[in-house]
């Protein structure tokens, strides 16, 4: 116990010597939480939107004011006689309305009201959401300037988005974006820790020191441990105070959570370090196993949507298990079964992963 | 003493022997690109189906039915039938379900009395990638059920046609893949770079290699050459795949696409050297990489999130960042085909960034190596 104090004592010492480093584990990840949170959004807007300008189109005319009106599109650039396509295509504009000979209002007044929307659909996301809101434009245009009351469909639905009805999308990344941060740095950072000795060579020099293999891995890989624990607090603070994203349920259940994920990243970070036998292997290891785990774990991609062999991929992925867990905990404060299942699920995968990191890091030093 | 190519080879020839070598390292810097294409590849798909839809029908007549048969049948939805309309909430809480349909009793009786059936729909607000595309189809599904149960077919005095440009079956796939190509060489030459040069200077072997008559430059030419011919095999990599397997089409100019990426690639390569100068420690140096080099290049670049709609100080940040205009480069190359001309912005963009952050890599390497 003595021995594993003392070793424990150098690698903070060792981790922490370079100010550098302090820096970059404790500050970075509150930096990286605070631009994600404040410049990634899922909510489309400032689309540019062209349309011919003509004085005798009051209706086309309308849903273009509107469109602009609404923070949704911007007017974009193009003389009166531009071709539509090629303003898209130029990407002067992203999208443009067309409307049919003679005006759409005269159009209408025929009874058909043909409008075409061209849409730049290389983000798919983007065009979807344009021609949604063109759309709901159009149907307000409808209602308020040819006074044709909105019908009322007799089958409705009453729809109400639960835990956050106003589609906040700080909500929605920043739980993402914890996940993703904590899971880069412990499991690459411990991976090079311990590659490091192999490179420099102070590795032979652990073997032949009085210190057990079991020492040498828990002195190793605590300090690790502990600044991902240490950093979820700070994280979390960020999230709650910073953005106002709601922490509906337990501290103490997602902090339990969290110890359980560190202990599979960590689990990992040592695993891929028994397999690597310098820094750079290591860290290619790491990105390697990282890319499609945060890909797979419903971060940005539904899961719901995967073929089979990658939802089973993603079931397997242990990002996938706590990100739900903090969606679950923070947004809906915690279902039980919901919670145990998925903590459990977590523990059992950590267990798994230190009993291997540790058999393949004994027979390493051996 | 001059430049001269013959030592910059030289150096490039050991440096080249120095990955050969490494047998783990060129594999999985070859391996990436493949992995990555095919993960993403299989794994995205934004068009948003099989949403488990957990139902409860209090009023269990014809029309109760064939409305859950409307949602059934659209394709998007899965149907879960529970016992209550407490259970139907709890089946998102438990996340067993991403939305609920509530069916009140007395529903078929508002519908014939020739009043409004109204049923209560739930959505799980906590997972951004579903709630946003359920919404959008519900609008329809309410018009589909109206005009099949109730033979209800409104008048339309505006009718919008869209027409898809560039993507016309918004294939998330084409969205997805030439982006790849960024975050592909984003990850080899920025990383690698920053890793093998900090490397030299942990060990010590960097004071040898200056120490030979090579000169710093030819050092950097010499050190770096070998990971920009690895850059070039994972674009080339992503390029095959992409229209092999994927089917991509690609409407531009290969040649303009190879040169963007060449000058994204050397733009990347001097900031990894540049990290490596300013760290000269591994851990420190990945860190930073991750945060200049690749965290920008796959959420700042346009890749996923559309740089339009963020926030205006981010919006001009974005425009030092090369990986954003090599975004432009791959992905009007790919679905646009277009030309120089209507590139020139981009590749202007890039032009300037590469020879800033060269100039600034040679300046601090030279400056820190003289005594």
């Amino acid at each position: 116990m003595r021995t594993l104090r003392a070793f424990l004592r150098k690698e903070f010492k060792q981790a922490l010597r370079d100010p550098r480093m302090r820096i970059l584990l404790f500050i970075t990840p509150m930096i990286q939480l605070t631009l994600f949170g404040l410049a990634l959004s899922t909510d489309i807007k400032n689309v540019d939107l062209w349309a011919q300008p003509d004085s005798n189109d009051y209706l086309l005319r309308r849903i273009y004011d509107r469109s602009v009106e609404s923070q949704w599109f911007r007017s974009a650039s193009g003389d009166h006689n531009a071709d539509p396509f090629e303003l898209v295509r130029s990407g002067k504009a992203d999208a443009a309305l067309v409307s049919p000979p003679g005006g759409l209002s005269r159009a209408v007044a025929r009874g058909a009201g043909d409008l075409q929307l061209l849409v730049n659909s290389m983000n798919v996301l983007e065009a979807q959401a344009v021609e949604q809101y063109v759309r709901n434009i159009s149907n307000a245009v409808i209602e308020d300037d040819l006074h044709i009351k909105r019908p009322e469909f007799p089958i409705s639905f009453e729809v109400r988005v639960l835990y956050n009805p106003t589609l906040e999308t700080a909500f929605f990344m920043v739980p993402g974006v914890m996940c993703m941060l904590l899971s880069i740095t412990t499991i690459i950072l411990t991976g090079m820790s311990l590659t490091r000795e192999k490179e420099v060579g102070t590795f032979e020099m652990l073997i032949s020191a009085p210190v057990s293999a079991t020492e040498v891995i828990l002195g190793k890989t605590i300090p690790y441990l502990v600044l991902g624990i240490v950093q979820i607090p700070l994280v979390l603070a960020v999230a709650v105070f910073g953005f106002g994203v709601p922490m509906r349920g337990s501290f103490a259940v997602l902090l339990v959570a969290s110890v359980a994920f560190v202990c599979t990243t960590v689990a990992i970070g040592t695993l891929i370090s028994t397999i690597a036998s310098n820094q750079q292997q290591s860290t290619m290891g790491g990105f390697l196993f990282l890319f499609p785990a945060i890909l797979l774990s419903g971060l940005m991609f539904p899961i719901e949507n995967m073929p089979a062999p990658m939802m089973w991929a993603s079931y397997v992925d242990p990002l996938t298990h706590y990100l739900a867990l903090l969606r679950n905990i923070m947004l809906k404060g915690g279902e039980g079964s919901f919670v145990v299942k998925h903590v459990l699920i977590l523990i059992g995968m950590a267990v798994l992963l230190i009993l291997a990191s540790f058999r393949r890091f004994r027979t390493t030093l051996q | 003493m001059s430049f001269r190519w013959s030592r910059a080879a030289a150096i490039a020839q050991k440096e080249m022997y120095h990955v050969l070598r490494d047998r783990f390292t060129l594999t999985l810097a070859l391996g990436l690109p493949v992995f990555m294409v095919f993960t993403f590849g299989f794994a995205i798909e934004f068009n948003v189906k099989n949403v488990p839809l957990a139902v409860h029908d209090a009023d269990k007549t014809q029309t109760s039915r064939r409305v859950i048969d409307t949602f059934g049948s659209s394709g998007y939805f899965l149907v879960d039938p529970v016992v209550s309309p407490a259970a139907a909430q709890q089946a998102i809480d438990g996340d067993r379900s991403r939305a609920a349909l509530v069916i009140p009793g007395g529903f078929q009786k508002d519908l014939l009395s020739g009043g409004v059936a109204k049923a209560q729909l739930l959505l799980d607000g906590s997972d951004n990638s579903t709630v946003g595309p359920i919404l959008g189809y519900v609008a329809s599904i309410e018009a589909i059920a109206s005009r099949r149960i109730a033979d209800f077919d409104p008048p339309k005095p505006i009718e919008i046609h869209t027409r898809f440009l560039f993507n016309p079956e918004l294939n998330s796939r084409w969205f997805v893949i030439p982006g790849l190509a960024v975050a592909v060489l984003a990850i080899l030459a920025v990383l690698l770079t920053a890793l093998t040069v900090a490397r030299e200077w942990e060990n010590g072997s960097m004071e040898l290699l200056l120490s030979t008559p090579a000169e710093p430059l030819e050092i950097i030419v010499g050190k770096l050459a070998p990971y920009a011919v690895l850059g070039l095999v994972g674009l080339a990599f992503v390029y095959v795949i992409s229209r092999t397997v994927f089917a991509l089409p690609f409407r531009g100019s290969h040649v303009l696409f190879v040169l963007g990426g060449i000058l994204f690639l050397a733009t990347y390569l001097a900031l990894g050297l540049l990290i490596s100068v300013l760290t000269r420690r591994q851990q420190i140096a990945m860190q930073l990489a991750m945060m200049a080099g690749m965290i920008p290049a796959f959420l700042l670049s346009g890749f996923i999130f559309p740089i339009a709609s963020m926030p205006a100080f981010f919006r001009y940040l974005t425009m030092v960042l090369p990986a954003r205009w090599f975004m432009t480069i791959a992905r009007d190359s790919y679905l646009k085909g277009s030309t120089l001309v209507e590139m020139g912005t981009a590749f202007l963009a890039l032009g300037v960034l590469c020879v800033i952050i060269i100039a600034i890599a040679a300046r601090k390497f030279k400056k820190d190596l003289e005594p």
